[in-house]
């Protein structure tokens, strides 16, 4: 457990890298709320361009953001069949009618039943099952011999594929752009940045030092609580605790047996650290010096000049076109 | 010079558990002194004691001639530091770097100066190279070694060491011991806490304590020799001492071999 990293920060020395941790942040608010505005298809595939672009000159290899993506394509893929097959208006672009029939019933079972059975053995199941999907779509469609049991229409209307293109592109566009952040960004830098930004809550009394100073123990605290609860894991196994199996019950009991002594042990952990924070002279609410300090260069500003350009363009389309 | 006076200092968790009763200690400026005693016996309790985190229910403590109140607890502090039993429980940096600065920062040191003694007191400690790692990636002994250079960065002229070697193997036990006798001789008053006799012996001084109560405070080499005290104190005794003691019981009064225990005892 030597490996684990907080964050998915892989080394670099793009231009990316180089930018300031506070600018980085104001720019991915400024273009995460352009990506809202925007209303038509066509100027968010533009911006889709631009972030493949930022991608390219960034040195960040696609796959990395693909496996972003990854977590959310199950609400991107429901998101969509959501859209196409509710929307019902504008141009008709698609049309079928899908028939249950009795041989195609017993069909589809056997699909569905090989498909339950031998998903563990592919690599990439949600393809696999995609394909599946698509496939009993195909043979309702077009392969219903025997007698009918039920037909319905499938209908795609222009606008329901438009719209629901222009979520997905939307969804992959915000992905991807906080994907570059976390990606270029080490954790600490990403903590001191945010403290930096957020300190005029100041004046509503919300001290950002000390929510960066929470951060940043939390960040350095996780491998060691990681590293912990696979000990006790170990630990519970050698007195016949079986982890990989079981009913719910006994997961359920698995996971108190874990977490009583997790528990326990950050409760300790955590005086501890109190007690040595206070004796190295800490004093919460109290001014501290920092040996990190954070430097803007011209390059963020110019990436400011241009995320508030494309914003104010994005204003000017929806207000006046 | 008197660096820390303690008089007549009691303490209890609660009703039930009184951790230490009427302690009186003096440690002198520069000094060496060991606090040995059973687990349980209090030792970690007047450690915290002493640098204000806990507050006690009768006595005073004086450092620097300076009376440990809620005022002067801050002031206090500058002059202790305390290095901790569990390395993983007080590195709260995220890299080594952080971690060596973290006091410096708390006290507003410049940033130029907290760099420059970053550097100087991470190669004091052998960290160097360490400097940008973060903790899961070093060794118990070596995050020992961390807090040390952060206390040393801040300069204070006290270092309490509480069982700091316990979670350690041989090797990175013997670097820290190593460190704190080096420690002791550029001036350094060093008060170290251990339950285990064998890391006691190098000091100028030992208080015993038991059961929350000052069972002997000695020149090193008096208290070891005392047998009565060492048998009550509850304390696992170092072998060669064993040995000494069962000659003297068996009469056999060989002086060569009787020098021999000893300076095997003293770790010689
Ligand atoms: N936070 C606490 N709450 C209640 N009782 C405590 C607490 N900490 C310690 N004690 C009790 O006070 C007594 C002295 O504890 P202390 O930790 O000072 O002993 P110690 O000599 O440092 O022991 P060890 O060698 O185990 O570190 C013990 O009986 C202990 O159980
Ligand atoms: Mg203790």
């Amino acid at each position: 457990m030597k490996n684990i990293i907080v964050g998915q920060y892989i080394p670099g020395n793009s231009f990316l890298y180089k930018m300031d941790p506070r600018s980085k942040i104001i720019a991915l608010g400024l273009l995460m709320i352009s990506a809202f505005l925007f209303e038509d298809i066509s100027h968010i595939v533009y911006m889709l361009v631009g972030v493949l672009l930022i991608l390219k000159i960034g040195g960040i290899p696609i796959m990395r953001i693909a496996r972003g993506l990854r977590p959310i394509m199950i609400l991107l893929l429901f998101t969509f069949s959501f859209q196409v097959v509710f929307i019902k208006t504008g141009d008709v672009i698609f049309d079928t009618e899908l028939t249950l029939s009795s041989v195609n019933l017993i069909l589809m079972i056997l699909i569905i039943l090989t498909w339950y059975f031998t998903r563990r053995y592919i690599k990439s199941r949600f393809l696999y099952l995609i394909i599946v999907i698509v496939g009993i779509l195909t043979m309702l469609s077009l392969f219903s011999p025997g007698f009918k049991i039920s037909s319905s229409d499938f209908v795609i209307y222009e606008d329901g594929l438009l719209g629901a293109s222009f979520i997905m592109v939307r969804l992959i566009i915000i992905v991807t752009l906080s994907t570059i952040l976390t990606l270029t960004t080490r954790p600490t830098d990403l903590n001191l940045g945010l403290e930096r930004i957020l300190k005029p809550l100041k004046l509503v009394r919300i001290n950002s030092e000390e929510i960066a100073l929470i951060i940043s123990i939390a960040l350095r605290y996780i491998p060691t609580l990681l590293d912990e609860a696979n000990k006790i894991m170990l630990a519970q196994a050698s007195r016949g605790v079986d982890f990989s199996e079981g009913k719910l019950k006994d997961k359920v009991m698995q996971i108190i047996s874990l977490l009583v002594p997790m528990f326990i042990i950050s409760f300790k952990r955590s005086d501890d650290l109190a007690n040595a924070m206070e004796a190295r002279s800490f004093i919460p609410g109290n001014p501290r010096t920092r040996i990190h300090i954070l430097t803007w260069h011209y390059r963020d500003t110019l990436v400011m000049i241009f995320c508030v350009v494309v914003l104010a363009s994005t204003i000017f389309v929806r207000v006046y076109l | 010079m008197n660096t820390i006076e303690i008089k007549d200092l009691s303490f209890s968790y609660s009703e039930d558990i009184t951790a230490l009763k009427n302690i009186n200690l003096v440690i002198k400026k520069g000094e060496w002194i060991s606090i040995l005693g059973h687990n349980g016996s209090g030792k970690s309790t007047l450690a915290k004691l002493i640098i204000g985190l806990l507050k006690a229910d009768k006595g005073d403590i004086y450092v620097d001639e300076v009376l440990l109140t809620e005022d002067t607890v801050h002031e206090i502090r500058r002059k202790i530091g305390i290095v901790f039993q569990n390395p993983d429980n007080q590195f709260v940096g995220v890299t080594v770097e952080d971690d060596i600065a973290f006091g410096m920062e708390n006290l507003n040191f410049e940033r130029e100066d907290m760099i420059n003694k970053i550097v100087e007191y991470a190669k004091k400690v052998d960290m160097f190279e360490y400097i940008s790692k973060e903790p899961h990636a070093l060794s118990g002994g070596q995050k020992q070694r961390v807090a040390i250079a952060g206390i040393l960065a801040m300069n204070t002229d006290i270092i309490i060491f509480d069982e700091a070697t316990s979670m350690l193997d041989p090797k990175g036990r013997e670097s820290i011991i190593g460190y704190i006798k080096e420690l002791n001789k550029e001036g350094k008053t060093i008060i170290s806490i251990t339950h285990e006799m064998k890391e006691a012996v190098n000091s100028d001084r030992i208080i015993i304590l038991k059961d929350g109560e000052v069972l002997a405070i000695g020149e090193t080499n008096t208290i070891l020799n005392d047998k009565e005290v060492l048998n009550s104190s509850n304390l696992e005794l170092l072998l060669p001492l064993k040995l000494m003691y069962k000659l003297d019981e068996a009469n056999i009064k060989n002086e060569k071999v009787k020098d021999i225990l000893w300076q095997l005892s003293l770790n010689k």
